[in-house]
């Protein structure tokens, strides 16, 4: 595992050298970079005997790069109405921060040559905006949009895995990925920041549910997720002892503050 | 004259790039799909799909090819346009709502990032790293270029050269690749694909000045816009700058009167837009813009005799006498 965190350090590290803008990080936070998903990206890639080191270090940094440009053009404001003079800036310099990191994926593919995963990732980029649009535009159930979310969350992953043929953790991945983006929810909306899916299940209207019942009903999804995870961990084969570890070890964390959690009230 | 009327000989191969463009952008979901289209239909000069096809015409012109590649410039022009409007706020965008007034900015988002995946599947069609490689270069050196636009805004003391390097970035290169990429597309030799990026490169400059001439010297119902909306955005012009060079009491009126935008008033922007012609500085700006439309014929002139070779020089003279 030390040997795993060290990749995962330097592959974060990198990643970060790369979004590096002077001018852009005077305006907007530095973008998020979701370790979990480079630690499933990571073992997919670290299997593939036909890969060099570099065409996995690059795989890994342009599907990041990816996810991160995705992830930047969300915290754009629904209505740019009654925005302050740095709230505009902010708004102006996210949609251009993520244009740019998406013109990075590309390039830094370009510049191996690999066409194939250049479409591959183009592919996952259309896919998951016709899931955006479903989850953002249709009257969906509770149950539905999480299972949007799931794809929109994993989406990258399972079409890397599906390109390079390693499938094994896939669903596993999933499970987790929105198991933990729901947590990240409800986290931000206690701290009175942007929660988007608690907010679609607030407004939607066949629910119109209060902050607390929104915020029970995604901790419901939460446990039925780690759950799956954790059942699904145990029959992993040992060529992903790496990833289980981990897993587990974030798995026990996770479950400690939820316990904290329930504890304060 | 229109400019169509210039290569009327590429009507039926635009046509099919036209259906080719409205093919790719049929997204599943129905307001995607709608909100991705609307732009489409809204029309547009298609100048990139042009320079791409009559760059091809210069080796081994495969329509498949062709339309690959100017559909794909066509869509990164498109996807960039509509983000762009969630950035200024634009309500209109050639006659017709725009995106992210018709939905919102969340709408709009996701319409260009789906643009934007569309036009490099259509690309990856081809399996050539090179085409890639170009494009993706010029993507980057443009997200760049906005960002310089942001930085530069309202900066009083920014130079010729810095103006120079952003219009380039924001303008010309796409326009320089797109002659490139209808070149490597066409296998076109690599002395020809070089003169017909260096045309590209130098249309795109002189397109560009031209342009923010005419924000200042047209009406308000020929721009669509009130006059002088650049300077009002913050964004200073090679007129402008030239006219600053000439007069330093311009300079210094400038700096009060934006110190507030949202206050200058339309009288006042009529003011500084006649001081700004005063001094002579739009005269000198099209002087510029000249020199780079020289250069670019000088490039046209490496190029074998045809009707592409022709339509080139026609198309730089068109941009030469652009008035509207």
């Amino acid at each position: 595992m030390q040997n795993n965190e060290l990749t995962i350090k330097e592959l974060k590290d990198s990643i970060q050298y790369q979004l590096k803008h002077p001018y852009v990080a005077k305006f907007i936070p530095e973008p998020v970079i979701n370790e979990d998903k480079i630690v499933f990206l990571t073992s997919i890639v670290s299997g593939v005997d036909r890969l060099s080191e570099e065409q996995k270090r690059k795989y890994v940094i342009a599907t990041m790069l990816v996810q991160i440009a995705l992830d930047t053009h969300e915290l754009v404001t629904v209505s740019s109405d009654g925005e302050n003079e740095e709230l505009r800036k902010s708004r102006q310099l996210t949609v251009l921060a993520g244009d740019y990191y998406s013109g990075l994926y590309y390039y830094l593919l370009s510049k191996i040559g690999d066409v194939s995963m250049i479409q591959t990732l183009a592919t996952a980029i259309k896919d998951i905006n016709e899931y955006k649009m479903k989850l953002y535009n249709d009257q969906l159930n509770i149950g539905q949009m999480v299972e949007y979310l799931r794809d929109i969350e994993s989406l990258l992953i399972r079409r890397v895995a599906e390109f390079l043929g390693r499938t094994s953790i896939l669903n596993t991945a999933a499970d987790w990925l929105v198991a933990t983006r729901l947590r990240s929810e409800n986290v931000h909306f206690r701290k009175r920041e942007v929660a988007p899916i608690l907010d679609l299940i607030m407004k939607h209207p066949s629910y119109r549910m209060t902050g607390g019942q929104a915020l029970s009903t995604i901790e419901k999804f939460v446990e039925k997720y780690m759950t799956l995870v954790e059942h699904s961990l145990s029959t992993w084969p040992s060529r992903f002892a790496n990833v289980k570890d981990y897993l587990n070890q974030h798995l026990y964390h996770s479950i400690m503050m939820n316990h904290h959690a329930v504890e304060e009230g | 004259m229109k400019l169509a009327s210039i290569y009327p000989f590429l009507n039926q191969d635009i046509d099919k790039i036209e259906k080719s463009l409205n093919e790719t952008i049929q997204a599943d979901h129905p307001v995607l799909r709608e909100a991705s289209t609307q732009l489409l239909r809204a029309g547009g000069k298609r100048i990139r799909p042009v320079f791409v096809l009559l760059s091809g015409k210069f080796g081994d012109y495969n329509l498949d090819r062709m339309t690959a590649v100017a559909v794909s410039l066509e869509l990164i022009h498109m996807a960039s346009l509509v983000h762009d409007d969630v950035i200024d706020e634009a309500e209109l965008r050639r006659g017709q709502p725009t995106i992210k007034a018709k939905w919102d900015n969340k709408t709009a988002m996701y319409a260009g990032d789906y643009i934007f995946a569309r036009a490099i599947e259509c690309l990856s069609s081809l399996d050539n790293a090179h085409v890639h490689q170009i494009l993706s270069k010029t993507i980057v050196e443009l997200c760049l270029g906005e960002f310089e636009q942001f930085k530069d805004k309202f900066d009083w003391n920014q130079n010729v050269r810095t103006y120079l390097r952003r219009i380039k970035r924001k303008t010309a290169l796409l326009i320089a690749a797109s002659c490139q990429l209808g070149a490597v597309a066409g296998n076109v030799s690599v002395k020809h694909e070089k003169a017909l990026y260096r045309y590209g490169y130098n249309v795109g400059m002189s397109y560009q000045i031209i342009d923010d001439v005419l924000d200042l010297t047209s009406t308000e119902e020929e721009l669509g816009k009130p006059a002088g909306s650049d300077l009002l955005q913050g964004n200073i012009t090679l007129p402008v700058l030239y006219a600053m060079e000439k007069d330093e009491k311009l300079k210094k009126h400038l700096e009060t009167l934006f110190a507030i935008p949202e206050d200058v008033t339309k009288a006042q922007m009529d003011d500084v837009i006649q001081w700004i012609k005063e001094t002579g500085a739009i005269q000198e700006a099209l002087a510029t813009s000249d020199r780079y439309l020289q250069k670019a014929f000088d490039n046209v002139a490496m190029l074998p005799q045809s009707k592409a070779k022709q339509a080139f020089e026609r198309i730089a003279k068109y941009i030469g006498k652009r008035r509207s």
